[in-house]
Formats: C-alpha cells, structure tokens, sequence
C-alpha cells in the first residue's frame, strides 16, 4: 500500500517545499505553490486557453503516431540487417544531437508558423528514441526462436511481425515511453519558439507579461500531464508485456 | 573446527510464504576434515554452506567455528562459488592479489605470492588475462586461488565444479585434491553427484530434499592420496557408491 | 568484425549522407528552392570555416561548451551518488524513488521558466535545467547497475575481509560502471540537446543565441552553420567518451 501511496506523497512533499522556499525568499518573481495553484482553474476555465491546449494535443498526437509507425518498422529492419543498420546509423548519429526543436526556425521559414512545422518537428524527435530502442530490441532476439520459425515455414517478413516484432516489444514500448516524453518536451519547446499557439505560447506570454502565477500554475499543469501521460504508457506497457518484468526493487544485502 | 547446533532456516517465497529449507541439522567437522554435503537440488545444501559462510543468518540455531558464534563473512572461512564470480573489471592477477591487499600486504609481496599460486592452480601465464577471455575451468582455477590467497583455515565450495563439462571436472577435482595434499584445510563441499562426494571427501554428509535434514553421516574410508584410475576399479569404492545410491532411492528421493 | 567489414560498414553509412547533401544541392541548383529560404550546401560550408575561425564564434563555442559541461559533470556526480545510495541504502530508497517517479517524466524544460526567475539569465539557469534533464538517465542507470550486481561478487569480497563500509566503492561501483556509463551517454546527447535548447528561449550567447539571432535577421546560411557545429560536438563529445568506455570496460564481456 505504501508504494501507491507514495508517489503522491513526494508531490505532495514537493509543493511543500516549494511554498516554504518561496515564502522565505518572498520575491515577487516567485509566487508560493499555493498561489500558483490559485491560478489553475482560472487558466483551464478560459475558452482560449482550452484552444491552445486542444492544439498542443492535437500536434503531439499526430506527430507521435506517425512517428511511431514509421520508425518501429524502421528500426526492426534495422536490428536485423546488418546492410540496413549500417545505412542508416550514422545519419541517424549525425541528426541525434541536434534539437529537433532548433530545427523550428529553419522548418519555418520553409513552412511557416502554423502546425505543419510544429508536428514535424514532433515527428522527428519522437522517431529518434523509438527507432533506436525497435533496432536494440530487434538486434536482441534469440537467432534461435527466428531458426524455429524459418523451420515451421515462415517466410522473413513473416518471421520478422510475428517473432521479433512481439519479442521485442518491450524494448519497443521502453522506446515509445521516451518517444512521448519527448514528444511532450518538443511540443513545449516549439510552442516556446515559434509562439503563435498552445501551450508553450501560453507560458511564454505569461513571462512577458510578468504573470507570475500564471507561469507557474502552466508549470504545474504541464508537469501534470507530463505524469499523468506517463502513467498511462506504464499501465498499457504493463499489460502488453505482462510477461517480461524490469525488476530492479530490493537493496543489496550487505549489512 | 565448525560445529553447527539445530540448525534451521525458514525463506520468504515471493508469494509471501513460508518455505522451511533447514530442519534441525547438527554437524560437527574436524579440523582437516574433507566433509561433502550431498543431497538432491532444493535441499537446502548451499544454504548450510552459506550459513557456515557467514552469509546468511540461521533463523534458528547456531553455526560455531573455533567454539565462536558466526556472525559474518570472514578471510577465515573462504568460499568457491560455482558461478566463479570473479571481479570482471580486474585481470586474473587482480583478483588473486584482492585478498592479500586487503589484509593489507604490500603491492609487491602480494603479487609474488599470488603469481606462485597461480602457478600451482595451472596457470601461469595468464596473470594478464581478463576473466571473460578465460574457459570454465580456468576461471574457476583462478576463483580457487584468489580464495586459497587469503589463506582461509576453512574452504567453503559451493559445486564448484557444477558449471563445467565432465572432462574439465575429473581434472579439476584430481587438482583440488593434490592442492588439498599440501596443507590440508578444513573443506565443505556441496555437490549433488554421489561419485564426486566419495572420491573426494573423507566424510558424507546425506541430506534429504526439503525441508532438508541430515538422513546419514558416511565415513569414507579409502587411503589417500587416491587417484581415480585406481579408485574406479576398488571394489570399496564402488560400494560406498552403490550404497548411497541405494539410500537415495530406497527414500524415493533419487532426483539427485 | 575485420577491417573490410568495417570499412564497408563506414562506406555504405556514408551513402545517405550523401545522397542527403546531393538532394540538397539539386534542390538549389535546379532551382527549386531560393537561395535566400536553402543556400547550397557549398555557401554552408565555406560560411563554416568562416565562422569557426573568428573569435566570435569561438567564444559562442565556448559558452555553450561550459554550460554543457558544467549542467553535465554536476549531473554525473549527482546522479552516481543518489542511484548509488539508493540501491544500498533501504531508507534512501523508498524515499527517493517516488521523487525520480515523479519527477522523471515531467518535461522539466517547462521549469526553464521558473529557474530565469530564480537564477537569472545567466549561466546558472542553462546549467541547472542541463542538470536536472541529463540527471535521471544517470540516476536511474546507476541505481539499475548497482541493485543488479552479483550477490556473489559481494561475498566473495567480503569473504576475503573487505568491510561493509568499503563494499560500496571496491565492488558495487565497479561492477555497476557498464550501466552508469551508458546512462552517461544517454546524458550527454540530452546535455547538448538542452543546452541549445535554453540559449534558443533566451540568452545572449551561445550556439542557440547564435541560431536564433540569425533567424530573425533572416540570415539562412548563418541559421545551418550552429545546427551543424552543434551535430559535430555531439558526435566528437560521444566518440571521447565511448573511447573511455572501451578502456574503463576492457575487462567486461560485450553484452
């Protein structure tokens, strides 16, 4: 009971801390966890706001989506073809550093500052994490469960969905975890750039305008869907993969 | 040497019961006694060793060694793992000279005295070698020396040569037996192959499967030094062999 | 793998770089995109080595590289020590787990907002959000190595008279090093990637400030040149620390 529970605890302690540290610091630049959470409802209520945040999904959705379904074949060819893997690992280590999100004014100036730019950029920084971790899932599968399929008959494509696709599903759904993470933070991040609409255009406008609470209570409110979109994943990864568990719970013994 | 007083061991299983894997053992082994404790897998047998180990703490009852309570691991009491568990990030030489620089000899000492014993174990030459780039056999020779290093007055082998083909392990046993000639330590042996037990110890320590309990103790009596070519055609030794096995399958326990 | 392989593995990953480039070239030469929205890639490069030897730039190299450094060394050591000690420590654990739980998944480049209000525009803001974003790769890879050494390893050196106290540093942080070193990696791409990021929001240096000053004045060639000088310190930052990931992990069998 007490692993349920603590979660909540520690955001709970958080904000603790957070309202102590602003009352002692008592700046106006920082307001206290409580004023900012004052200001939650005042920002879900506006209509305008709920637009933006409508748009923020909607992007993310899409550029997610697409991203997935692209890059999880991708990477599964990736993991078992060595010619496959060799064409495209190093283009894929050369664009790895690069924030997608810095690509923004580039794919503006190309194409524009509507959502075409901001889901493509989604696009590719979700692609990233999820074709590396189908290519490391793919590369792991046993060469002997592929030789059990070839010997009932199967051909390569079919070895290739019905074996390594599910045997690497658990380091595909690691892969898409990350991916929506990311999508989360590119959105923010495009939003912060190119403002014209969302979430991050919310935030950003608030700091402009010395809205502090504002600012915060966005902080809060992303961070929220941030948790609770993870939170999700985890339950719908659990059930999909019921039968491999990460395990990393005890503490060594040596006391 | 080791006097082990109603021994029992209670686990937690991962459904949150109660497994008995220790029923009341008492044992007493000599100074310079070679014991094996053999008894089918689930008996409990590593977990006496680990026991005497210092490893685990005994739910009921009391390990002694030298008339002290055991209440932790100690370089008097050296163990051999069948998994080998050497130290990966540190060459064949590293792992031997481990001990003796914890017990705070110099670099230099340390590493002479671990060179001679790699060079009793079979290996001179591979000081430099990684333990990934070594066979079965040969990790467990360094595993043999890195522990013998420390010169623990009592050997703790937990089927420690369980993980190696069956030519690789008649040698290693005909070498640990030479290596024991020398200075004959006090050993506990755990195995689960009858013929091991008899060729190598001068006691047998049956036990049954779980909850595990002491069913015999077998003295073996056949001179040393033995040597297995004679050994398999003495007519003692196959009587021990048969005898055990006898025991085993009478119970109905003959999963060894 | 011998030097042909390797060799044909580089030649054959070098092909979409090229055709990459080359689209790129056709693309202006034949006119089908304007120089001022794509330049060809000869003006990117020559502007380049332009830029790379004017102490402007330079000093632009160096902020950035400060900062990453700096948000990454800081991550390390916090990282290593926490994941470290909640993997030994019952007590640590459950109190640090709900906090990586909950804040993991939490875009944190949302809180860049609150750290200007707190630290400032400085440096200080751009290390703390590197910090805090590289930190729990580092955190959590450390705490999985560390909580699934081998119990033998332990006894065997506790065994030969090691005491409990030194448990921690002669056996657990050894045999934990190959999956601190590869959440290392993991933050150092997410090192770069933020840095760049915060000094596109705001800052007045840096590569990001760089990228970001010649998007408003419209310069496009001036726009490539951060991107791709930002791709290639990832690429020479990665390749350092795999060469002392060979040499830290000489000893450990290839997984």
């Amino acid at each position: 009971m007490m692993r349920r529970v603590a979660p909540f605890l520690a955001c709970i302690g958080l904000l603790l801390v957070w309202q102590l540290g602003s009352l002692a610091l008592n700046s106006d630049s920082f307001p206290t966890a409580l004023q900012a959470i004052e200001a939650i409802p005042a920002i879900l209520g506006d209509k305008d706001s709920l637009v933006n945040f409508g748009a923020s999904l909607r992007r993310m959705t899409i550029g997610f989506s697409v991203a997935v379904a692209v890059s999880i074949p991708l990477g599964l060819l990736m993991g078992r073809s060595r010619a496959v893997a060799s064409f495209f690992n190093p283009l894929l280590m050369v664009v790895y550093p690069v924030p997608k999100a810095a690509l923004m004014p580039i794919i503006m100036l190309w194409l524009g500052v509507g959502d075409l730019s901001k889901t493509l950029v989604i696009f590719l920084g979700v692609s990233l994490p999820v074709i590396y971790h189908s290519f490391e899932g793919a590369k792991a599968v046993e060469e002997k469960m592929l030789w059990s399929g070839a010997a009932m008959g199967l051909s390569a494509a079919q070895r290739l969905v019905r074996i390594v696709l599910p045997a690497a599903l658990p380091e595909i759904l690691s892969g898409c975890r990350t991916g929506l993470v990311l999508a989360l933070i590119t959105m923010i991040t495009s939003e912060m750039i190119a403002r014209q609409s969302g979430a991050g255009n919310i935030l950003f406008n608030a700091l402009d305008m010395g809205q502090y609470d504002t600012v915060f209570a966005m902080i809060i409110i992303v961070g929220a869907m941030g948790i609770g979109l993870d939170a999700l994943f985890e339950r719908l990864r659990a059930r999909l993969v019921r039968w491999s568990d990460p395990q990393f719970d005890v503490p060594l013994s040596f006391s | 040497m080791i006097q082990i007083d109603h021994v029992s061991q209670v686990f937690q299983t991962s459904a949150r019961q109660d497994h008995l894997a220790l029923s009341d053992i008492s044992l007493s082994v000599a100074d310079g006694a070679f014991v094996s404790i053999l008894g089918p897998s689930g008996c409990g047998k590593s977990t006496l060793l680990y026991i005497v180990g210092g490893f685990v703490q005994p739910t009921k009852g009391t390990a002694k060694m030298k008339g002290d309570v055991i209440r932790g691991p100690g370089p008097d009491r050296g163990p051999v793992f069948q998994e080998f568990a050497l130290f990966p990030w540190k060459t064949v030489l590293g792992n031997v000279m481990y001990g003796p620089r914890q017990q705070g000899a110099k670099r230099a000492e340390a590493e002479a005295q671990s060179k001679a014993l790699l060079e009793m174990v079979g290996l001179k030459g591979f000081e430099n070698f990684y333990p990934k780039e070594l066979s079965g056999g040969m990790k467990q020779r360094v595993a043999l020396a890195r522990t013998l290093a420390y010169h623990p007055e009592v050997l703790l082998m937990d089927e420690p040569f369980g993980a190696l083909d069956a030519h690789t392990r008649t040698r290693l046993q005909n070498d640990l037996l030479s290596i024991w000639e020398r200075d004959r330590k006090t050993v506990l042996f755990v195995t689960h192959s009858v013929e091991e037990a008899v060729f190598l110890s001068d006691k047998v320590v049956m036990m049954t499967r779980s909850p595990g309990r002491i069913r015999q103790v077998i003295d073996i009596d056949l001179p040393r030094p033995r040597r297995r070519v004679e050994l398999l055609l003495d007519p003692r030794y196959q009587k021990y062999v048969v005898e055990i096995e006898r025991m085993f399958d009478d119970s109905g326990e003959n999963e060894l | 793998m011998n030097a042909r392989a390797i060799t044909s593995d580089l030649l054959l990953g070098l092909i979409p770089i090229a055709l990459l480039v080359a689209v790129w070239q056709a693309l202006v030469s034949f006119g089908y995109a304007p120089v001022t929205l794509l330049p060809p890639p000869g003006h990117v490069i020559r502007r380049m080595l332009e830029l790379l030897l004017s102490t402007t730039y330079q000093q632009e190299i160096t902020a950035t590289l400060f900062r990453l450094f700096a948000g990454f060394a800081i991550a390390v050591i916090l990282g290593v020590s926490v994941g470290l000690a909640a993997a030994v420590s019952p007590t640590i654990n459950a109190v640090v787990r709900p906090i990586v739980r909950v804040l993991a998944p939490l875009p944190k480049v949302a809180l860049y907002p609150a750290l200007l209000l707190l630290v400032g525009f400085g440096h200080e803001s751009k290390i703390l959000l590197v910090t805090f974003d590289a930190l729990f790769p580092i955190l959590l890879s450390t705490y999985y190595g560390a909580s699934t050494v081998e119990q033998k390893l332990i006894w065997s050196a506790m065994a030969a008279g090691t005491p409990p106290r030194e448990i921690l540093f002669k056996v657990v942080l050894p045999a934990a090093s190959p999956s601190i070193l590869t959440g290392c990696r993991i933050g150092l791409v997410i090192s770069c990637i933020v840095v760049f990021l915060a000094e596109m929001i705001t800052s007045t240096d840096g590569l990001g400030h760089v990228l970001v000053t010649a998007a408003r004045t419209f310069q496009a060639v001036d726009m490539f040149v951060p991107l791709i000088t930002i791709s290639l310190l990832g690429l020479i930052l990665n390749g350092l620390l795999e060469l002392l990931r060979s040499y830290l992990l000489r000893g450990f069998p290839e997984v």
